[in-house]
């Protein structure tokens, strides 16, 4: 009986790490795609992005004591410079095309994923990296019987500050503001004599920024591979469809349910957990798109 | 206008040059070139067929699908699997591969259609992945990552001119089929509710049912699509229905042209020449075709056959503008 129980906890805190490491990017996706309505294909890409950076920063910091910490921040400062650079100079051209762009912003985006692709092949290799975990968090944790690593506990935290980060953002400051707002109606907002060509850019970067931070923390969690985008991506968009497009508590929702499912779907029937996931998405796209907590489309 | 009778023909030439050519070197293709382009015109007709099955519902109907490769891999594996578990003959299979694909499609379409945009992108995909996790994990039925190999095929189709024939004929015939239907009545319905839906609605027409009928077609042809490849390939692996491969036919689409029914056509060709050259020289395909598919979403919206008519037509209006200032002269 304690060994259930140990071992229900210790993939309830597995599921829950995966959940937070789900949110820090699906958030960036979710806001893009509600402020911006693009569905960047390219969010995969940039998480994994941010993860190789973030090696690179760290390979170069090794010797200095908060060099990982430093190491993913910059990490994720240079991903969201990225996201700023491509939504200038591709995004901004498909906003007034055919059916509001979006077959070209997918386009677009999914080209990114296959450039960007060879670009790590071609500068890192095809081979794996990994970041060992930081001095502090090098160690485990034990609690009802499980022995559970300390950073794996500290990425829960992080994902839940990020979230309360995030929603100060939005429902705190007149910045936040007129991102919801812009969720909402767009034409509404620059209807009020807002740059709203500017508040696309600047969601834009927070969101390839909330990628890359993804990627450096996620990075001492496992390998940094070539694949890691592809991989994340479905299950991205999985997190944003349940949760509600554009709504940052819906994020943190969708994200928990395809994390924590993930994690007793394996208990339970570990060859066809990823296909329930899919069987999910596809459910709530058709009985409710706008997901949980989404604005009704 | 003073088109004069020549003139007529000239112009009908020129429109349909590029394809005439098309047809008569995949009619004389063995005479003209080695083994190896007989190979890898096959996959260029298995794959310009696939993607012109997408681009009915997709230039035509206007519905981007990013699942279509599912519908290609279930067509592919029943080939595959009767091929391999029974003595049924090929004659057999082929239909039986459309059919099953048929009766999915038709399922997953259901729910599909009755989304658009993003949504039915994203819903599009997670069907087919869905297709193709239970494809990859089902180890016992399909073989998972294994895939299957050597399929047994009639003794007929040895020869690789032989083999090479078979699949003109065959895609030939399908295309020709898909050419009716993208002409007819349904065909231009589905125009109308890719321009305006609302008011092809108010006009009486049942938008989903109309979809569901030009998604489950589409999926048909994919299927058939991919019992030839089995045929073909003479194997098949579950890479071949993941989503990054249904990206293929859209990549191809838009860079022969979604609006022309030999877009997809010319697409697939310039897509796997490409590839297939590039290769020979470098792994770095990927960002190659990627910056193509920038260049060409950004610069050339109507693909390939796009700037074709467009320099025609400015062709036509310079021998237009200079007929007429000669006229004037008079």
């Amino acid at each position: 009986m304690e060994d259930l129980v140990s071992l229900i906890f210790a993939q309830f805190l597995s599921g829950l790490t995966r959940s937070m490491v789900l949110f820090l990017v699906a958030s960036g996706l979710s806001l893009i795609f509600g402020v911006l309505s693009v569905l960047n294909f390219a969010h995969g890409t940039l998480y994994m992005l941010g993860a190789f950076v973030c090696f690179q920063f760290w390979n170069a910091l090794m010797n200095v004591g908060v060099g990982f910490w430093i190491s993913v921040i910059l990490a994720a400062i240079v991903i969201g410079l990225l996201g700023f650079i491509i939504e200038i100079t591709l995004i901004r051209r498909t906003y007034t095309g055919l059916q509001l762009g979006h077959t070209q912003q997918l386009l677009l985006t999914y080209a990114l994923t296959l450039i960007a692709m060879d670009v790590v092949r071609l500068v890192w290799g095809g081979r794996f990296y990994s970041i060992p975990r930081p001095d502090i968090f090098s160690g485990s944790v034990s609690a009802l019987g499980v022995q559970f690593p300390s950073y794996q506990l500290f990425v829960i935290f992080f994902g839940f500050i990020i979230y309360f980060g995030l929603w100060l953002l939005l429902f705190r400051t007149k910045l936040g503001c007129i991102i919801r707002a812009a969720v909402f109606s767009r034409d509404m907002v620059a209807a009020l004599g807002i740059p709203i060509k500017w508040i696309y850019t600047l969601v834009f970067i927070i969101g390839a920024f909330l990628a890359g931070l993804a990627g450096g923390i996620a990075a001492p969690l496992g390998t940094i591979s070539v694949g890691m985008d592809h991989s994340i991506l479905i299950e991205c968009f999985a997190v944003v469809i349940i949760g509600g497009v554009g709504n940052v508590t819906g994020t943190l929702l969708g994200a928990l349910i395809v994390g924590l499912v993930h994690a007793f779907g394996i208990l339970v029937l570990p060859q066809l957990t990823i296909a329930f996931i899919f069987l999910i998405l596809a459910i709530v796209l058709i009985v409710r798109p706008s997901g949980l907590l989404g604005v009704e489309v | 206008m003073m088109l004069s009778s020549s003139n007529r023909w000239t112009t009908l030439l020129l429109d349909k040059l590029p394809l005439i050519l098309l047809i008569l070197i995949a009619l004389f293709l063995p005479l003209l070139f080695s083994e190896y382009y007989l190979l890898l015109t096959g996959y260029i007709l298995i794959a310009a067929l696939l993607a012109q099955s997408f681009n009915l519902m997709f230039g035509f109907m206007g519905k981007l699908s990013f699942g279509h490769a599912g519908y290609f891999g279930i067509g592919a594996y029943t080939v595959a699997l009767i091929a391999t578990n029974t003595k049924i003959p090929l004659l057999f299979s082929i239909p039986a591969a459309i059919i099953v694909t048929g009766i999915i499609a038709t399922i997953i379409g259901f729910f599909c259609v009755r989304r658009s945009g993003y949504y039915f992108a994203i819903l599009t995909m997670a069907f087919s992945q869905l297709l193709f996790v239970i494809v990859y994990k089902w180890y016992g039925f399909t073989h998972g990552d294994d895939g299957i190999h050597a399929i047994p095929v009639p003794t007929f189709l040895d020869s690789s001119v032989a083999q090479y024939y078979f699949n003109l004929v065959l895609i030939g015939i399908a295309m020709a089929i898909l050419w009716k239907i993208t002409f007819s009545p349904f065909g231009y319905i589905l125009r109308c509710m890719r321009d305006n839906p609302v008011r092809t609605e108010f006009n009486g027409i049942k938008l989903t049912r109309y979809q569901l009928i030009a998604f489950v077609i589409a999926a048909l042809f994919a299927g058939f699509a991919g019992a030839i490849f089995t045929i073909f390939n003479r194997a098949v692996t579950p890479g071949i229905m993941d989503w990054t491969r249904s990206a293929d036919p859209v990549i191809m689409t838009v860079i022969g042209g979604q609006f022309s029914f030999f877009g997809p056509l010319i697409g697939a060709v310039i897509f796997l020449f490409l590839q297939s050259y590039i290769l020979g020289y470098t792994i770095f395909w990927p960002i190659i075709i990627g910056s193509i598919l920038v260049i060409v979403v950004l610069f050339l919206p109507e693909g390939v056959t796009g700037l074709y008519q467009k320099i025609l037509k400015a062709i036509k209006q310079k021998h237009q503008d200079k007929t007429k200032s000669e006229l004037n002269k008079y």
